[in-house]
This record gives structure tokens, C-alpha cells and sequence, in this order.
């Protein structure tokens, strides 16, 4: 390979895995905000992820497949017991309960030897890489456009127009939302696990209310229409602060006005056609 | 020292409640998760501390007008922004992106103007030696949190229960679509809203400020996720509520940290977050306005 | 290598295009990842402040070889992520042959095998956490990590103040604050000084009434304290407010040896013993000197941030020109070889890539919200 493109690719090799990681994300949070809910938790199923795979390959030097199937299971189980009793009440209701827990898991770590404080865990060897996180980011946006134009992707959406006739013509309701957001966590902790397999440290300040935050302005900004929607936002919102940098101080302030200026003038994301409109459209009879 | 402790946590109670009153006004009536409530906070805090540093205006002369500076750019974010959300019946996560880019913002306008180090009100701006009240080391700061957390609820209860501006404000929480239908002017409303919760945000700012001598522009940011913990264990837009959960949060983080171990302190709040979630949604005054999916 | 074999094709035309774009420049010049913005952006500023002050003194005095140096920051933010793709514009993108930064440990970890992987010196100047320097042989630091530092203030306070038994605080969620507080623990047990209790709090805390009102029922001679300049004002007012004694000292790390805790706590910081290679009033000439031209640069006091960055851009400078050139691998030898004196004392590296000499540590007290060498 020609030096100049070995270090084109190495000055962009970070950038390229957050891109993937942070597309994982968006699709996460895709998944919950597609119906009508809205969780501040993938940041903390993330860094569930994240330990989970960094203590399975540091201490018991797990193989890398079998630790990307636990990180999908660890934090699913922490959406079931979170969700099941907020799930009932509305939105916002589940957005504050998981920052709460968010919170109460980011002392966790500090307090706890085993997770190495805030100094967090370093030295992961970096297993995962190119192929890895956009392997995984196919599949999920593959996944999720068949699933749009199925029979779960409809009532998915009829939920997120409106969700008392939703449940009055039959989708229960309970169930779509609880599984909606353990498939949400699952696919949250496996980003988290590539990315630590990338970066090869992880530390608790990276699971914040900050994180949480940015990872729904990947979706928001995208527009939940369809999976690609948050994927591009995460793109975008990824890609800004880097191409930004050279404003220095001023980069987080030009970064807010961009949102700002997004929203305002497309309030519903960047790419605002639906999914199920478009599938259902060529047949006709599928509605 | 128990009584000591109890007095400590009914000074950090009484911080959270005050930081709080406005948070849960401007979420309850106007039905929006405005993340830039803490910005007013800070602002507040900061535009007090240059009119007594560059100025050498009086502390009471500063805290008036950052009062009212505060409330003013709180009612101007909410018409500049949101208004137009309204108006479009855009979905209520719109109205949530557009007031996290406009936090994102204005945090780092303010930091990268004036700098992230800690700034104090000159030591000889008021009063804040320490000394013993009955067995208690207590100083005039701190008494005056206290009774500013009082003095503000009563003031807000009246304002909601008895005034005609009140019952606006009231109809606006529960019916937002229909009071315009009422003859009430709902955007108008809708600023005055802001400017009095901006306006307490930035009460809340000075006197935290004049106690613990940390003021930076992130200081509302750090204050948020207590302020979400308060707000929901008292009830969405309850300002009695407030009080009271600010008081229990405050106590219990006081009590854990010197009875149990300080590194779950800040664990409490949260957890009680979470139980009041599970157990009683619409918190401890709250009526059953929740709305259940 | 497969996955980026496979990029690489697909990329080739913007890639030919980005190349061509770059130019030699005749300037040498060097990388900076500092935090600029954020709420870490007062230590960054603080260090750039002082690289600052030192290239002009560099290229006034001719330069390097013949040629001026010059810095290239990046800004991280404070944020790992951030910092990373940072190191990888400068080394990638921007050719250079050396990095200063980042600002913090939590920067380090993830940014030091980067550089190191490409052979890319990297010199920390304030990374003071343990295992940063295990990275790999290309990852200095020039900050005296506080396992140096902390063991001797305590050796002073017990031989010289008669400390037996200690409280101590420490904020348990930052990495800097956490590392010192390992060391204080292992000193502690070390030197036989009794720990009553041990308390934590956060970075960004304001209320440690709490914690206070507790060690003051059980009596310490002292309180240990690892904080930052801010959580660390914070405790010393409040210790003064609750009545607690001024003969309970307050011991800190590096952390409290910087001008704001004066400034924010006023005379309740008296007392406050820290160790500490630097102090504003360093009574030697090049300290006075740094003192005053950086008041005139930027009309503030300097802090240790920027006094460790002043002289640690001297030695890369030296080092630099014993390489004699820009070639990074023999950048890394001529600075493992280097020796430097200046505002800290006397400098030079170990084996392990660490500062080698301590003699420089002395123990200095606040006495009028000014440090002085304790008696």
C-alpha cells in the first residue's frame, strides 16, 4: 500500500470506527423513539456493554464471538427490569427512569475496584475493527427494514401516530414497547463492546447524561421515519465536530446552532419519508 | 453532630428546592423537558457576580436585576424556539432537540467567553463568616437558602392559586390546546411562564452562588439531574412538591454520606427517582394527572 | 490489515486528492492535543499559555537547528474520542514528529498507543495517573506523578507537625484525583499514620458539609485531601465554617497547588500543606523570570499546568536539536537522553520514561494566600 494512503487511512481510522459505533447507537435509539417512546438510557445499556466485554476478554479471555452475544444479553436484561414498570406511563416517564439509572450505574463503576473506578479499564486488545462494527451495522439496518415493512413495523407505527387507537385495533401495546426496548439495550451493548475493542480503554465518564443526550440528537436530527434516518444524523453529528475543529473554542457553539437550526427548520429530522408507506405502496392490497 | 447533620441536609434540601421551584414550573405548565433551565441558573449567577465585581453594585441590587435578566433571556429563548414549535404542533421530542442544541450552545458561548474556572462574590460583598446558633455552626448564607426556599414556594403558590394570572396558568397545564379558546393569550402566557421560571432559575443561581463560592458557567448543568430527581419525586409542576422532595433528597444525601458512606451520596437521589417511577408516578403530590399509556 | 486493504481501494481517488493537498512547510513542527474547550478547559488553557510563552522565548533565541518551531493544536475537549482522532490528524495528516498533550490521563490511555504504534514520541505534561508511561516506549510524561510527590509531604507533616491520625477525602470519580488518593492510602500505611475515615465526593461538588461534619466528631490531626482546585476551595471553606480548628491542617496533592485556592477561599486556605516541584513564589531567578513574563503575557498568575508546560517545551526543543533533525525515532532517543533545568529544577528521564528526579519536591505551606517553604 502507498505510504501517503496508509496514513490517510490512519488519520481517519478513529473517525471510521465512530462512525460505525455511533451508527449502532442511532439505530438503538431508533428502535425506542419508532415507538413513540423515549429512553436517556442507551449511553448506560452501552457501557454495560462495554464492561461486560472488557472484564469477559481481560479476565476470562472469553473468544471475541461469544463476548458479543453476552453484550447483547447483559444489557437486554437491565432494559427488562427497567421497563416493565415504566413502560406503563408515558415518554417522558421512561426517559427520567433511565437516567436515574444511568446515574446510579456511573457510581457503580467508580465505587466498585472490579470495574476499575475512573480510571476505568485499559490495555482491551482491539479485536473488533472495520469489519466487525460495519458487519453489525448492516445487518441491524438490514434487519430493521425488513421489519419495517412487516406486520410488526406497521403497528410500530401506528403507535408512534397514535397510540390509544394503536391498541384499540389490537397491538399490545405493553409487549411491542418492553421488547422494543430490550432489542434497543441489546443493540446499544454490543456498540459499546466494539467500541471498546477499538479504542482499547473505556472509563465511566463516557456513559454519562451527556452521551445520552448526544446519542438522541443522532436520532432526532435523522428524523425516525425510517432506520437510515438516525444512522445519517449520527453521521452527520459525528463527522461536525471533526470538521469543525479547526474553529477550536468555537466548535461546541457552531455545533448547538446547527442542531437548533436543524430542528427548527425540519422539526421532523433530516429525512423525514416513512418506511411504511413506502413498502406498502407497490402492492396496494398489503394495507 | 446529628443535629449538625439534620441542619446540613435541610441547607442542601433547601438549595435543591430552590433550584428546582422553576424547573418544575416551566416542565408542569408548558409540557416541555426544557434542558436550558440550567443555563438561567448560571447566567443568573454570573450576571450577579459582574455587576458587584465590575459595578460594585450592592449584592441585593445585583440579585434584582440578575433576577430579572435571567427570566428576560428565558422568555426570549422560549419565544425565539420554541414558540415556533408550537405553533407547527411539532412532536414533543422536537421541542426537547431543539432546547439540547440551544443548551450545547449557550454553555459554550458563556464558557469559552469567560472561561470554566470557579469565580466567587468578593468576600466583602456579604456577610458569610460562620457562627453558633444553638449548638449549630451556621452562617447567614445559609439561613437566608432557607428561608428563600420558603419564601419562594409561598410566593408561586399564591401566584398559581389565587391571582387570575394563576388560574391562565393552570388551564394551561392541564388543557394547553384549549385555552385559547378561553380568550386567554396562550403564547403570551407561555413567555410570562418562562420569564418567572427563568427568573427563579436565576434567583436560585446567586444565593446557591453566594453559599458556595463555586460559580462557573456549568454550574446549572451539574445541577440537572438532581433538579429531574426533585421535580419527579414532588410531582411534575408542584411547587409544594418541590419543597418537599428537595428537603428529602437533601436530607437523606446528607444522612447517607455521614452515616452510611459518602460514595453513594449522589445514589440516593436517583434511587429515589426510580422507586417514585415505579411506585407512585405522579410523586408525592402530584394528583393522577400522569398520563398512562 | 485485510479490512483496511479493502477500504484503502475503495477510498484511493479522495485519497490521491487529500495527499496532494499537503505541502512541505519550513517551520518545524510539533503536535499539541490539549483540552481548549469543555470543562477540563482551564488546565489545557493553562498548558498552552505556557508552551506559548516558551516557543517565542525558543524561536527569539533562534529556533531550532536553524529553523523556527512551531506548535499545532488540537483541541480535544477533554474527550477521549476527541483526542484520539486528534492524534491521528497530527501524525497522519500533519506529519508531525513529536505530540505534547493530551491533558488528561483519561486521554492518555487511548491516545498513547496511537502514537506509539506509528513511533510518534508523545510527552504528557500533565498526565500524572499510574501506568501511563507502561503504554509503550515512545509515551513520556515530564509531571512528577504523585507517587513521587504525596509520600514526602506526609513524611513532613508527621515528622515535623507531630500528624498521627488523619481523615481523608478524595473526589473518587475523576482519574487524577483518584490515582493520588492510591498513593495517599499506600503512604499513609507506610509511614504508620493512622486513618480515622475515609470520605469521597464528586469532581464537580459543592456541598462537603456532610463529609466534614463527620471527621470533625472523630478528631483528626489533619485531613488528607485529593481534590482539584475547586472541589478543594470548596472543603477549605467549609472546614473553616464548621468550626473545625485551624491547627487541623489541611493536606493536599498537587491538585490544591494552584492559585485559585487562594483566590476562591481566601484565608481559610491557610494552613494547606502540599508538595510540590513548583510554587508561584519560587524564590530562584528563572521562576521569577517565567512569573513575570507570563503576568505580562497574559495578565493572570501562572499555575504548575502551565510551569510544567513551559519547561517541558524547552527540553522537547533541546531534544529536537540533539536529533538533529525531525526524525521521530531519534526525537524519542535524544529525549530519553535529555537534561533540562529550569522553573521546576533540575529534569532528565528514567528507563521507565518517567521525570527521574525528585529533589526538587519541596513541602510548602499557605501562609496569606501565598506558598511558602515550610518550616
Amino acid at each position: 500500500m502507498p505510504a501517503f494512503l496508509d496514513d490517510f487511512l490512519f488519520t481517519y481510522e478513529s473517525l471510521v470506527h465512530s462512525l460505525g459505533v455511533n451508527g449502532l447507537l442511532a439505530l438503538s435509539m431508533y428502535v425506542v423513539l419508532a415507538m413513540g417512546q423515549l429512553s436517556l438510557g442507551q449511553a448506560a445499556f452501552m457501557g454495560i456493554g462495554a464492561y461486560t466485554s472488557a472484564l469477559l476478554t481481560l479476565n476470562v479471555g472469553a473468544p471475541f464471538p461469544l463476548v458479543l452475544v453476552a453484550v447483547m444479553i447483559t444489557p437486554a436484561l437491565g432494559a427488562l427490569i427497567i421497563g416493565a414498570p415504566t413502560l406503563r406511563l408515558s415518554g417522558v416517564y421512561l426517559a427520567l427512569a433511565t437516567i436515574g439509572v444511568g446515574e446510579m450505574l456511573r457510581l457503580l463503576y467508580i465505587n466498585t475496584p472490579l470495574f476499575g473506578g475512573a480510571l476505568g479499564l485499559s490495555g482491551i486488545p482491539r479485536l473488533a475493527g472495520i469489519i466487525w462494527i460495519y458487519g453489525c451495522l448492516a445487518v441491524g439496518l438490514i434487519v430493521f427494514v425488513f421489519v419495517a415493512r412487516s406486520r410488526v413495523g406497521r403497528a410500530m407505527e401506528a403507535m408512534r401516530e397514535d397510540e390509544l387507537a394503536a391498541g384499540a385495533i389490537g397491538v399490545n401495546l405493553p409487549r411491542y414497547k418492553l421488547g422494543g426496548l430490550v432489542v434497543s439495550a441489546a443493540i446499544a451493548g454490543l456498540a459499546g463492546a466494539l467500541d471498546a475493542h477499538v479504542s482499547s480503554f473505556i472509563s465511566p465518564a463516557a456513559y454519562g447524561f451527556d452521551a445520552a443526550v448526544t446519542i438522541l440528537s443522532f436520532a432526532l436530527l435523522g428524523g425516525i421515519g425510517s432506520p437510515f434516518g438516525p444512522v445519517l444524523g449520527a453521521i452527520i453529528l459525528t463527522l461536525l465536530p471533526e470538521a469543525l475543529r479547526p474553529l477550536q473554542d468555537f466548535r461546541l457553539v457552531v455545533n448547538g446552532l446547527i442542531i437548533v437550526l436543524a430542528v427548527l427548520f425540519m422539526p421532523r429530522g433530516l429525512l423525514a419519508w416513512r418506511m411504511g408507506r413506502l413498502a406498502a405502496r407497490p402492492g396496494g392490497a398489503s394495507r | 453532630m446529628l443535629s449538625q447533620q439534620l441542619f446540613n441536609g435541610l441547607v442542601v434540601g433547601a438549595t435543591y428546592a430552590i433550584f428546582a421551584l422553576g424547573f418544575t414550573v416551566m416542565f408542569g405548565v408548558l409540557g416541555v423537558v426544557n434542558l436550558t433551565y440550567g443555563f438561567y441558573f448560571s447566567f443568573g449567577a454570573l450576571i450577579a457576580l459582574w455587576l458587584t465585581q465590575a459595578l460594585n453594585l450592592p449584592v441585593w441590587a445585583s440579585f434584582l436585576i440578575a433576577v430579572l435578566a435571567s427570566g428576560l433571556v428565558a422568555a426570549l429563548v422560549d419565544s425565539l424556539l420554541l414558540t415556533r414549535l408550537r405553533r407547527a404542533r411539532a412532536p414533543e421530542l422536537a421541542s426537547l432537540m431543539v432546547t439540547l442544541g440551544a443548551t450545547l450552545l449557550l454553555y459554550s458561548l458563556s464558557s469559552s467567553l469567560i472561561g470554566v474556572e470557579i469565580r466567587r462574590f468578593p468576600a466583602a460583598a456579604i456577610n458569610a463568616s460562620a457562627f453558633d446558633l444553638l449548638g449549630l455552626r451556621v452562617s447567614m448564607t445559609q439561613l437566608l437558602i432557607v428561608f428563600a426556599a420558603f419564601a419562594m414556594v409561598g410566593g408561586l403558590v399564591y401566584l398559581i392559586q389565587y391571582t387570575r394570572v394563576g388560574l391562565a396558568i393552570r388551564a394551561m397545564a392541564e388543557r394547553p390546546d384549549t385555552i385559547a379558546l378561553m380568550g386567554v393569550n396562550a403564547g403570551a402566557l407561555a413567555r410570562l411562564v418562562s420569564f418567572v421560571s427563568g427568573s427563579l432559575a436565576g434567583a436560585a443561581g446567586v444565593l446557591i452562588g453566594l453559599n458556595y463560592n463555586a460559580i462557573q458557567p456549568f454550574m446549572g448543568e451539574q445541577m440537572m439531574l438532581k433538579g429531574f430527581a426533585v421535580i419527579i419525586l414532588g410531582g411534575l409542576g408542584d411547587a409544594r412538591g418541590a419543597l418537599v422532595a428537595g428537603l428529602i433528597v437533601g436530607m437523606l444525601e446528607t444522612l447517607t454520606a455521614g452515616y452510611v458512606a459518602s460514595s453513594w451520596k449522589d445514589a440516593v437521589g436517583f434511587a429515589l427517582l426510580v422507586l417514585t417511577l415505579w411506585i407512585r408516578p405522579a410523586g408525592l403530590f402530584g394528583r393522577a394527572t400522569v398520563k398512562r399509556a | 490489515m485485510n479490512s483496511r486493504t479493502l477500504i484503502a481501494a475503495a477510498l484511493l481517488p479522495f485519497a490521491a486528492l487529500w495527499a496532494s493537498a499537503g505541502s512541505a512547510q519550513t517551520p518545524i513542527t510539533i503536535g499539541a492535543i490539549e483540552a481548549l474547550s469543555g470543562p477540563a478547559s482551564g488546565y489545557g488553557t493553562a498548558i498552552r499559555n505556557g508552551f506559548d510563552l516558551a516557543l517565542d522565548e525558543v524561536n527569539k533565541a533562534g529556533g531550532v537547528n536553524g529553523a523556527p518551531l512551531a506548535i499545532a493544536y488540537e483541541d480535544s475537549g477533554g474527550k477521549p474520542d476527541s483526542a484520539m482522532n486528534a492524534a491521528r490528524q497530527l501524525i497522519g495528516s500533519k506529519k508531525v514528529s513529536l505530540i505534547l498533550g493530551p491533558t488528561l490521563s483519561t486521554e492518555m490511555f487511548p491516545v498513547g498507543p496511537i502514537a506509539n504504534e506509528r513511533n510518534i514520541p508523545i510527552v504528557g505534561t500533565s498526565t500524572t495517573a499510574n501506568g501511563i508511561t507502561a503504554i509503550g516506549p515512545y509515551v513520556f510524561r515530564t509531571s512528577l506523578p504523585e507517587a513521587d510527590v504525596v509520600p514526602v509531604t506526609l513524611r513532613a507533616a508527621k515528622e515535623k507537625l507531630g500528624v498521627k491520625k488523619v481523615a481523608v477525602m478524595y473526589g473518587a470519580d475523576d482519574a487524577f484525583t483518584k490515582s493520588a488518593y492510591d498513593v495517599m492510602k499506600a503512604a499513609l500505611e507506610k509511614l504508620g499514620i493512622e486513618t480515622l475515615t475515609t470520605e469521597t465526593f464528586g469532581a464537580k461538588d459543592t456541598d462537603f458539609n456532610a463529609q466534614l461534619t463527620k471527621i470533625k466528631g472523630l478528631n483528626p490531626d489533619a485531613i488528607v485531601v485529593s481534590a482539584l482546585a475547586e472541589a478543594g476551595s470548596g472543603i477549605l471553606l467549609a472546614k473553616k465554617a464548621l468550626g473545625i480548628p485551624a491547627s487541623v491542617r489541611v493536606i493536599g496533592g498537587n491538585g490544591l497547588n494552584s492559585p485559585k485556592v487562594p483566590q476562591v477561599a481566601g484565608d481559610a486556605a491557610d494552613g494547606t500543606l502540599v508538595g510540590s516541584p513548583w510554587f508561584i513564589d519560587k524564590p530562584d531567578d528563572a521562576n521569577k523570570k517565567f512569573v513575570a513574563a507570563y503576568k505580562a503575557k497574559y495578565n493572570q498568575d501562572p499555575d504548575q499546568f502551565a510551569a510544567q508546560a513551559y519547561d517541558t517545551l524547552f527540553l522537547v526543543a533541546g531534544a529536537i536539536k540533539a536529533a538533529g533533525g525531525a526524525d521521530p525515532r531519534k526525537i524519542r532517543d535524544a529525549l530519553a537522553k535529555a537534561t533540562y533545568s529550569g522553573v521546576m529544577g533540575s529534569f532528565s528521564f528514567t528507563d521507565n520514561r518517567d521525570p527521574a528526579d525528585t529533589s526538587g519536591v519541596v513541602v510548602i505551606e499557605m501562609k496569606g494566600g501565598k506558598f511558602q517553604i515550610l518550616k
